[in-house]
């Protein structure tokens, strides 16, 4: 279960207060999505959850499994199951695709005190992982990410996250460039992961995405804080009624 | 006006060695008055200073502070062992060897098997046996006048290897020239090989310069390579420099391309305390095509420079370059590339690329690109960048579950990995990501 507790983010080198009491549950087994207006502090959420540099929380905890992740570094995030899949995809030049993926799993297996994968049997699952994600196996080949278009990186997203087989699953807008056949495959992807034991979090400007991928509870972020929560049709209701309401402005 | 400046320590002993040695140095009368022109030219110029613009950034009268005995003649006891523990991941290259220790070529360490196409011979034998004429041409280089590293090879060359390609000739393996540092006391070890390839042929030659394990680590190596590649002829070229941390490397590469070559040059360095390496190449005939490229390694207060001057003295060539340098600690990387492009010398297409990754905030890294274009019809382009590690990425790589040191040896190697994919040798271009991973993995422990 994720916990997010009265969270409060400022910009590190910056006097900018972005999340501002911030408290959130996502039991194992539920999709939830976050929607909110630009600005928002959604993608700050997500970096937070991940542990990029540049934030500093000033109060409030993040536990995941009942244990607080605020002080683990990235890689040992991982270890515990945490992905974010970006919203903008780095490129990696001169590491093949499929050595970084490698590294990725065995580190994490390792940590995880799994055997790392022998070549033929990682080859073997990335083979059948590309090809539901209709990914060619060549493009895996070339550099991460290097030359691929929008919907490419966000495909090659999702194949990171099946590899890696996280509990918790925070996606950051990874709807944005893609267009109706790329999502439709994205969508199809994020749901085959649906489990049992897995939280997700699917952060959105637009409702679009959760026709594919059905959230169990959508909340409401705007002005740093979670304004409001409720089932899949309170999506429906923003896409008509848009922000305005939760910002005091015309979004 | 002229002031006479002061002869450093280095300058006053490198011209007491010579006076101590000549004797003892291979070559017939001819070589040794060759020899001692070459010394008396040094003792004019002394060691290049910071005012000389084109030692503008590696001053060898402050860097260079204690000049080693020259290595004369050999006797250190080097097993095949030995030598491949020093060779690391080239040891198990299929490859035509010629082996050299501390400058004086040792027969029991090289293949000796004949190679159709091929030629090779120990330098020494041919400035002894050759006649006068013959051998004082062997003596002569094709480097820029007055440079004080040639003057220096030239009055100390004790060996090297003279090869030839035959016209027409594809040799199926490398050749790999391996030159040791053995032995307990540091030596200033000089050599010079001369390569020329025949019309139309096919070679690639690798140049090794390694340390023994129990050597003496303050070795210092003065290495000259002329090479003249025939026409419509490619001619692959690598060089590795693999110090023991407190060696010096000075080198000199003299490339001369016939009309439509291909010449592909590449260079590593690492653990030199300090490393010039230069490169003159000049265009003999129209269509030639250069591509000179590199990847240097340097910590504590390492200092590698790169210094080329390519000669575009007729038109239709393409000079391609581009070298890279991981920097950490306090260590300096310089690269200064000219090109220049003669009033005929039309079509010319050159293109230059340096490139740092700083690792710690005490780095430096000096780039002096210098075009020189009297052509008016030429495409020519260069660029300089340096940078830190992307701390971006390094999240990226974190977030992937890749911990800070893997992700930052993963990333170093992206960056230089570009510069690598340079050498087309399958088995040695995994042979040098093994020597940059193992320089990685050093820097963490």
């Amino acid at each position: 279960m994720l916990e997010i507790k009265n969270l409060h983010v400022k910009l590190a080198d910056e006097d900018k207060q972005i999340l501002k009491g911030l408290t959130l549950t996502v039991p194992k087994g539920e999709v939830h999505a976050i929607m909110g207006p630009n600005g928002s502090g959604k993608s700050t959420l997500s970096y937070v959850i991940a542990g990029r540099d540049g934030y500093e929380v000033t109060e409030g905890d993040i536990l995941w499994n009942g244990e607080s992740i605020l002080e683990m570094a990235p890689d040992e995030r991982a270890a515990k199951g945490v992905f974010l899949a970006f919203q903008y995809p780095m490129e990696i030049p001169g590491v093949a695709g499929l050595t970084f993926l490698r590294t990725a799993v065995n580190a994490v297996r390792k940590k995880r005190g799994q055997d790392e994968m022998t070549t033929p049997g990682f080859m073997k699952y990335v083979k059948e992982q590309a090809a539901k994600l209709n990914i060619d196996f060549e493009m895996l080949k070339r550099p991460v990410n290097v030359g691929f278009s929008g919907g490419e990186k966000k495909r090659s997203e999702i194949l990171q996250m099946a590899m890696l087989e996280p509990t918790l699953c925070v996606l950051d807008e990874t709807d944005s460039g893609l267009d109706i056949d790329a999502l439709k495959i994205v969508s199809d992807g994020v749901n085959a992961l649906r489990s049992p034991d897995r939280a997700t979090l699917v952060i959105t400007h637009y409702q679009r995405l959760l026709n594919h991928i059905v959230p169990d509870k959508v909340h409401v972020l705007a002005d740093g804080r979670i304004q409001k929560t409720g089932g899949k049709e309170l999506a429906l209701e923003l896409e008509k009624s848009g922000y305005a309401g939760y910002t005091g402005k015309a979004a | 006006m002229n002031v006479a400046i002061p002869k450093t320590k280095a300058e006053q002993s490198l011209s007491e060695a010579f006076e101590a040695n000549a004797a003892k140095l291979p070559g017939s009368a001819a070589v040794q008055a060759a020899r001692a022109t070459a010394i008396g030219a040094f003792n004019k110029l002394g060691l290049p200073h910071r005012r000389v613009e084109e030692w503008k950034y590696t001053d060898l009268r402050v860097n260079l502070k204690d000049a080693l005995p020259p290595a004369v003649s050999d006797a250190a006891l080097v097993t095949a062992a030995d030598l491949a523990g020093a060779l690391g991941g080239l040891a198990g290259l299929d490859a035509t060897r010629i082996v050299f220790v501390n400058g004086s070529f040792r027969a029991e360490l090289s293949d000796g098997a004949a190679i159709r196409g091929l030629e090779v011979q120990p330098l020494s034998r041919a400035l002894t046996a050759a006649q006068d004429k013959v051998a004082e041409g062997l003596m002569r280089t094709s480097g820029p006048e007055g440079d004080a590293t040639i003057a220096l090879n030239t009055a100390f060359m004790t060996d090297g290897a003279i090869v030839r390609v035959a016209d027409g000739a594809t040799l199926a393996k490398p050749l790999l020239m391996v030159f040791a540092t053995a032995g307990a006391a540091a030596q200033l070890t000089s050599v010079r090989n001369i390569i020329a390839t025949g019309d139309g042929s096919a070679a690639t030659v690798i140049e090794a310069h390694v340390v023994l394990d129990g050597a003496a680590a303050s070795g210092q190596t003065n290495a000259l390579t002329e090479l003249t590649v025939g026409q419509s002829a490619t001619l692959a070229h690598v060089k590795i420099a693999a110090g023991s941390g407190k060696s010096v490397h000075l080198a000199n590469w003299n490339v001369s391309l016939g009309r439509d070559a291909t010449y592909r040059g590449f260079q590593y360095t690492s653990g030199q305390a300090l490393a010039r390496n230069q490169i003159n190449a000049v265009y003999a005939g129209v269509g030639g095509k250069l591509d000179l490229s590199g990847a240097y390694l340097v910590r504590g207060t390492e200092h590698v420079d790169t210094t080329l001057v390519i000669d575009h003295a007729v038109p239709q060539c393409e000079s391609r370059e581009l070298f890279k340098g991981v920097l950490d600690d306090r260590g300096r990387g310089v690269f200064q590339g000219k090109i220049i492009v003669r009033p005929d010398a039309q079509k010319t297409d050159g293109k230059q690329m340096a490139q740092a990754l700083m690792l710690s905030p005490d780095a430096e890294f000096d780039s002096k690109p210098e075009l020189e274009i009297y052509a008016d019809d030429v495409v020519c382009g260069h660029g300089t960048t340096s940078a830190e590690l992307d701390a971006d990425l390094l999240f990226y790589c974190m977030s992937r579950g890749i911990p800070e040191n893997e992700a930052r040896a993963l990333l170093i190697e992206s960056f230089i990995g570009e510069a690598l994919d340079k050498v087309e040798h399958d088995g040695l271009r995994e042979a040098l990501s093994r020597s940059a991973n193992a320089w990685l993995s050093a820097a963490k422990g």
